[in-house]
């Protein structure tokens, strides 16, 4: 069962943000964790992040800048999350609770695996 | 690698050349890059990383509205060059290997021309030593310079008719890929020492042309007069090798640019053309058709004052006062 793009659209920012919470990163190396973190069921795609990184860099989530890597030295672009982003990160935080919440209600759960309605 | 990098210059391709449309592909293939090495270090086939990569690239769509491009995606690629043919590696290759052979025979032909003037010259001073036969001499000197002019006038227009079928270069909206396009820039990074060392030497031998005279000069007090009046053709000898040097490395060039040039400007695809040539240098239509017979003229004037006057010491003055002329109308015509 593949994941739909169309609900996890909205939550692409907010996966991103949570892994720059500690520390900055980069492009592949975000794409890297995701795949990991979801136990490779979502593996995001490089224009859905590039798309990401410029819109929340243009609302003011995130800033980049040039930075050379200490292991293979090679330069790439660094994304650092901002107040406003980690203020942004809390409320979608919130918002997902919610949509979790309501959604739930809707779901009979061991209905699926056993194939009858 | 290779493949990757074709891809993403391919999606990009029609672009406009734009900062952010630039920082977006790089930023891509940064990552694309980075995704490809882990892959390979993972022990993936090449085949299986480069298909990975691909299909997890995802779609330009996705980033049409942050970099401002949504007409250029979302429009059907014909509309954006319209009736634009895309020229395949073979093409290039074929047009390449015609143009440099066009290259040799246009510079032969002009070769012949300059080296036509010498016939008159060596067989008039021939004539002058041997008083027998100096008018069958001179009647020679002078078919034998027709027959280098027919000579020439044939080749150029076999070597034109050859070329006829790539007219349409000119005229009609061509593309080319970016392996193509690459492959065309490395042909004439290639090519360009040549052309520097060609041009050097052909500009040199222009030069040095005037060497004979004075030599022959200082030779005529103790050598026959017959030499002295060869002098202008050994000038001529010198400058139709130079000539013909500076004419082949150039047209060899112009090649290559003509091909770079095929792809729009304004595109990511067009970012090879090494520098932008204004190619309407006069707004004002008179002048245009002036200036279009400027050069043949100026070489007309030159040659006519030379063969008239013998001066060929300073006749050579016409050619960098016609440059200066030349600028100066065309930063008047600018303003």
């Amino acid at each position: 069962m593949a994941i739909s793009s169309d609900v996890i659209r909205g939550y692409n920012d907010t996966m991103i943000l949570y892994l720059l919470l500690d520390q900055p990163s980069y492009g592949y190396e975000i794409s890297r964790q995701i795949k990991t973190l979801s136990h490779e069921k979502y593996i995001i795609k490089e224009t859905t992040l590039y798309s990401a990184f410029t819109r929340m860099e243009k609302n003011g989530y995130i800033t980049s800048f040039q930075d050379q890597n200490t292991a293979t030295g090679k330069r790439r672009t660094y994304y650092q999350i901002t107040g406003k982003g980690r203020a942004y990160y809390q409320e979608k935080c919130e918002e997902w609770l919610l949509t979790q919440e309501v959604v739930e209600q809707f779901i009979r759960k061991g209905e699926t695996e056993n194939g009858s309605y | 690698m290779e493949a990757i990098r074709n891809y993403l210059e391919t999606m990009f391709l029609n672009l406009p050349n734009t900062p952010e449309v630039y920082k977006a592909k790089n930023e891509l293939w940064q990552m694309m890059e980075d995704k490809y090495t882990e892959l390979k270090n993972e022990g993936k086939s090449e085949n299986e990383a480069v298909g990975t990569v691909i299909a997890e690239f995802g779609n330009l769509d996705e980033l049409a509205e942050d970099l401002g491009i949504k007409q250029f995606v979302h429009q059907p690629r014909q509309e954006q060059t319209p009736n634009a043919v895309s020229l395949s590696m073979e093409d290039v290759r074929q047009f390449l290997r015609e143009h440099s052979r066009h290259s040799y025979f246009v510079a032969l032909s002009v070769f012949l021309f300059i080296l036509s003037a010498c016939c008159p010259i060596f067989f008039g001073a021939a004539a002058d030593t041997s008083l027998r036969s100096s008018d069958v001499l001179d009647a020679s000197g002078i078919i034998l310079m027709f027959v280098f002019i027919a000579i020439g006038v044939g080749m150029l227009v076999y070597s034109n008719v050859c070329m006829g079928h790539w007219k349409h270069l000119e005229e009609g909206n061509f593309v080319t890929d970016f392996a193509t396009t690459d492959y065309i820039h490395h042909e004439m990074e290639h090519y360009k020492s040549t052309h520097a060392l060609l041009l050097t030497i052909g500009i040199m031998l222009c030069i040095l042309s005037v060497v004979p005279p004075i030599l022959l000069d200082a030779a005529s007090s103790f050598a026959a007069d017959t030499l002295e009046d060869c002098s202008a053709g050994f000038v001529l000898i010198f400058v139709a090798i130079g000539v013909f040097l500076i004419v082949i490395s150039s047209m060899r060039m112009g090649g290559y640019r003509t091909l770079l040039h095929l792809n729009n400007q304004n595109t990511i695809g067009g970012n090879y053309v090494p520098e932008q040539q204004d190619r309407q240098q006069y707004h004002n239509s008179t002048l245009a058709a002036i200036m279009s017979v400027y050069w043949p003229t100026i070489t007309c004037l030159y040659l006519i004052w030379s063969f008239l006057s013998f001066d060929w010491w300073i006749t050579w003055i016409v050619w960098p006062i016609a440059a200066i002329v030349e600028s100066l109308i065309k930063n008047i015509s600018k303003n």
